[in-house]
């Protein structure tokens, strides 16, 4: 061999995939934080329900604590559930 | 004795009165037996019955003191005007210390019988009836007012003018000839006289000797003022002013109330600096570019206490701060720029900090000359203020060459002394948002290419950076270090996951996942690239493993940040290089044969033409390959030096390509304007939103306000940004005025 790879130091950027550009609930994009957080990054999380609607994880939680019967998904009205695929 | 109201003879008790009050104010010796005993008389006088005789005990006593101070008055005089200062103050002596006595012998009628007719303290404040002319006094305040009347009206013109030439005479340094003791005590007699009075106990020493002494003395200094200014040399007249000034001082300790320093001072002022100013100001300029230090802090004592006179020195110092630190910065040449840039204008700011608080007593004034100079300095724009101003740059270059670990030589004390320093700098520049676009570049590559000297140095700086700027200000530079903790993290999980899972990589593995918003990495500069094969299982298994582990997520490699170290085996030493992904993809393909086309490497790697030249040409620079022509073409051969020697068996070649190119430069400017631009569109939003109408002008203020924090932004960029606002609809102009917005909900 004539030159040996000993070290390789990668750089990668990561970026949120979501089917949607903006949070459907504080209408910011997904790029951005919920109005409450100051910095996006992983202190400001998306969550993806099991109808494949996607949020900032600070707006569905603040959503689903205000609805008293159902909890439902703000944009299609199906029982809102995780998805933890 | 009983104390009971009885008839009593007042012409008989008087007459005993009489005889002892005359011992006392002539201070005679008085058996305590015979005070006793008119002490009880006058008691006696005050409760007589059937009624009292108090008021007529009161004017005979007035009488008599009336009587007593008029001999004392052909006393005075006896010895005619050259000891009639030395008689007034011998008797004022007596006079004032026997009243003092009389004031107790009378003590009964004092607190009985006059205190009543005295107005309280409350209307002598508010000021009702004014005193008149039948009330009575205390008696020591009766024979204190009578002395006045009695001795100091009639003499009191002829005392001051023999007082002022005795002072006179104390200036010209003849002072065996003046009685010093009896000057000051006829001088605070006059105070004394008035002592008792709750208001305008000075109204007396003031009008009849206060007065007519500064008056005299302001002449006096009139003379001597022209008299050193013939000799036309600024700075021998301030000596001799000062000097003169203190003589006055004391002088005035010697003789006068002190309430009347601050008077001769200030009447010393008057006549020798305020009415000679344009004459110190003609050597102003010479002094201050001469820095004559001991001048300069003579002419600040001397016009500091003059209303306005010291802004002439002032703006003199500024401008020749500002000449200075543009001298110190200007036609600065070489690879070191931003270091002579930097160090320089600290060695102005340091000097000119020094020498006004050694000068200038650390005063405001010159502190916000110093101020304002450095920052024009600062924020100076070459050619007439066409050329941008360089200075956030070249700071920001100055740091990083400090944090980078190539600065040899120098101790981590040092550096932190530096840094600490350059804060000085930093808070006078205008655009604080373009040093920190270039320092967050900086950094960026500092912290990705490991070249950081140490992270404590770094978090050091940007908790500087954050104490003068706040916490918006370094929050972008925060999250560049979380990442990095993060991907710390992420590599230790990576490794116990390859564990576990049993996959050996066959090479070593580190990453750094970086959020895309959060590093100004250019908008993702990514290049086709087609991966070396050594390097796909690593990838591939990071990603798979990235993605178990987040979800929603999506990785994108920058392969033009990536680094590797590479052993080279083919020569006679084995080197280790560290070069970047292409570079090292570039020698990978040499594994097989010695040379290569340039166009046979840049198909298999499908890189674009840019960034193979760029590569390229760093290794046939370095040479660890040989090329047959100066410039590569696609057909130019490119082979591997075989014979390649360095004296060093581990080194990089990443150097050149890590270079700030000027279109670098060029688009972090750009980046800057945009980021500008949306910015003053949302605080122009924000204002709005909670004014809802505002006129023009208020509404630039307002903007200029918000903003000033991290940048200066000009008129025209905000009436821009109002234009663009209005089109977008958040605002309009109200109908009746066109300089006036409304916020459109």
């Amino acid at each position: 061999m004539k030159v040996i790879i000993k070290n390789w130091t990668g750089v990668a950027t990561w970026k949120w995939i979501a089917n949607d550009d903006n949070c459907g609930i504080c209408r910011m994009p997904f790029d951005g934080c919920c109005p409450d957080c100051k910095l996006p990054g992983d202190d400001c999380p998306l969550v993806w329900g099991e109808c494949s609607h996607c949020f900032h994880m600070h707006c569905i939680m603040k959503w689903l604590q205000s609805q008293q019967v159902n909890q439902q998904c703000p944009m299609c009205r199906q029982e809102w559930k995780f998805n933890n695929k | 004795m009983s104390l009971k109201p009885r008839i009593v003879d007042f012409d008989a008790t008087w007459r005993d009165i009489q005889g002892t009050i005359r011992g006392v104010i002539t201070l005679d010796n008085i058996p305590r037996k015979i005070w006793n005993d008119r002490f009880s008389d006058i008691y006696s006088l005050c409760v007589a019955h059937p009624e009292s005789l108090a008021d007529r005990l009161y004017a005979e006593t007035k009488q008599f003191l009336i009587d007593h101070v008029a001999r004392l008055l052909n006393k005075v005089q006896d010895d005619g005007e050259v000891h009639l200062v030395r008689n007034y103050y011998f008797y004022w002596s007596q006079y004032s210390k026997g009243a003092g006595f009389l004031h107790s012998l009378y003590l009964y009628p004092n607190q009985q019988h006059i205190k009543v007719q005295k107005m309280s303290d409350a209307e002598m404040i508010y000021g009702s009836s004014d005193s008149n002319g039948g009330e009575q006094m205390e008696i020591g305040e009766l024979a204190l007012e009578v002395w006045r009347a009695g001795m100091i009206a009639p003499l009191g013109s002829r005392l001051v003018k023999l007082l002022l030439e005795a002072i006179d005479q104390d200036r010209a340094q003849h002072t065996t000839n003046i009685p010093i003791e009896a000057v000051k005590g006829t001088i605070l007699s006059f105070v004394d006289v008035q002592g008792y009075k709750k208001k305008g106990q000075l109204q007396l020493y003031q009008e009849l000797f206060e007065q007519p002494f500064l008056n005299a003395s302001g002449e006096h200094y009139k003379r001597d003022a022209a008299g050193l200014l013939e000799e036309r040399n600024v700075s021998l007249y301030m000596e001799k002013v000062i000097a003169k000034i203190d003589e006055e001082l004391l002088r005035a300790r010697k003789f006068l109330h002190q309430s009347s320093l601050q008077k001769v001072t200030q009447r010393c002022e008057t006549h020798m600096v305020a009415e000679h100013l344009s004459f110190l100001y003609s050597e102003c300029m010479n002094m201050v570019q001469g820095e004559r230090k001991k001048d300069l802090s003579n002419m600040y004592n001397l016009l500091k206490s003059v209303p306005n006179a010291l802004s002439v020195l002032v703006d003199t110092v500024l401008d020749h701060i500002k000449t200075q630190g543009l001298s110190a910065i200007g036609n600065l040449q070489g690879e070191n720029i931003h270091i002579s840039f930097v160090e320089n204008l600290l060695t102005v700011y340091k000097k000119y900090r020094q020498q006004i608080q050694e000068v200038f007593n650390g005063d405001q004034n010159f502190m916000g000359a110093l101020d304002k100079a450095c920052s024009s300095v600062i924020n100076h724009r070459p050619n007439m203020g066409k050329s941008p101003c360089r200075s956030p740059e070249l700071l920001a270059k100055y740091c990083d060459t400090l944090l980078k670990k190539s600065s040899k030589g120098i101790s981590e004390a040092e550096i932190e002394e530096k840094l600490s320093q350059s804060i000085t700098i930093f808070k006078y520049i205008d655009d604080k948002d373009v040093f920190q676009k270039f320092y967050s570049r900086m950094l960026a590559k500092r912290l990705i290419h490991q070249l950081t000297q140490s992270m404590d140095a770094e978090e050091a700086m940007i908790n500087r950076l954050k104490q003068a700027c706040g916490y918006e200000f370094t929050s972008k530079l925060h999250r560049m270090f979380t990442d990095m903790s993060v991907s710390s993290d992420l590599n230790n999980k990576f490794n116990i996951f390859l564990k576990k899972d049993n996959v050996e990589l066959g090479i070593n593995f580190g990453i750094y996942v970086l959020q895309a918003g959060a590093w100004p990495l250019g908008q993702a500069v990514v290049t086709p690239f087609a991966l070396p094969q050594q390097l796909e299982k690593s990838v591939q298994k990071f990603e798979a493993f990235y993605h178990e582990h987040f979800n929603g997520r999506k990785l994108t490699w920058l392969h033009h940040l990536c680094l590797a170290e590479l052993r080279l085996g083919y020569l006679k030493r084995p080197y280790v290089v560290t070069v970047q992904t292409f570079q090292m993809a570039i020698l990978l393909l040499f594994e097989t044969v010695d040379s290569l086309t340039c166009n046979e490497i840049r198909e298999t790697l499908q890189l674009n033409v840019d960034q193979f030249q760029r590569h390229a040409v760093s290794l046939v620079d370095s040479k660890i390959l040989l090329a047959e022509s100066e410039e590569l073409t696609p057909e130019t051969i490119l082979r591997l030096n075989m014979d390649y020697s360095n004296k060093r068996t581990r080194f990089r070649i990443t150097a050149a390509i890590q270079k700030e190119s000027p279109q670098e430069v060029e688009h972090t400017m750009n980046s800057v304007e945009e980021d500008r631009k949306l910015y003053l569109q949302a605080a122009i939003v924000r204002i709005m939103k909670s004014r809802k109408v505002l006129k023009h002008n208020a509404l630039i203020q307002e903007v200029c306000a918000q903003s000033k924090v991290s940048f200066a932004p000009s008129i025209p960029m905000i009436k821009k940004c109002i234009e663009a606002l209005i089109d977008k609809q958040y605002l309009e102009r109200t109908p009746h005025s066109s300089e006036e917005y409304s916020y459109v909900a």
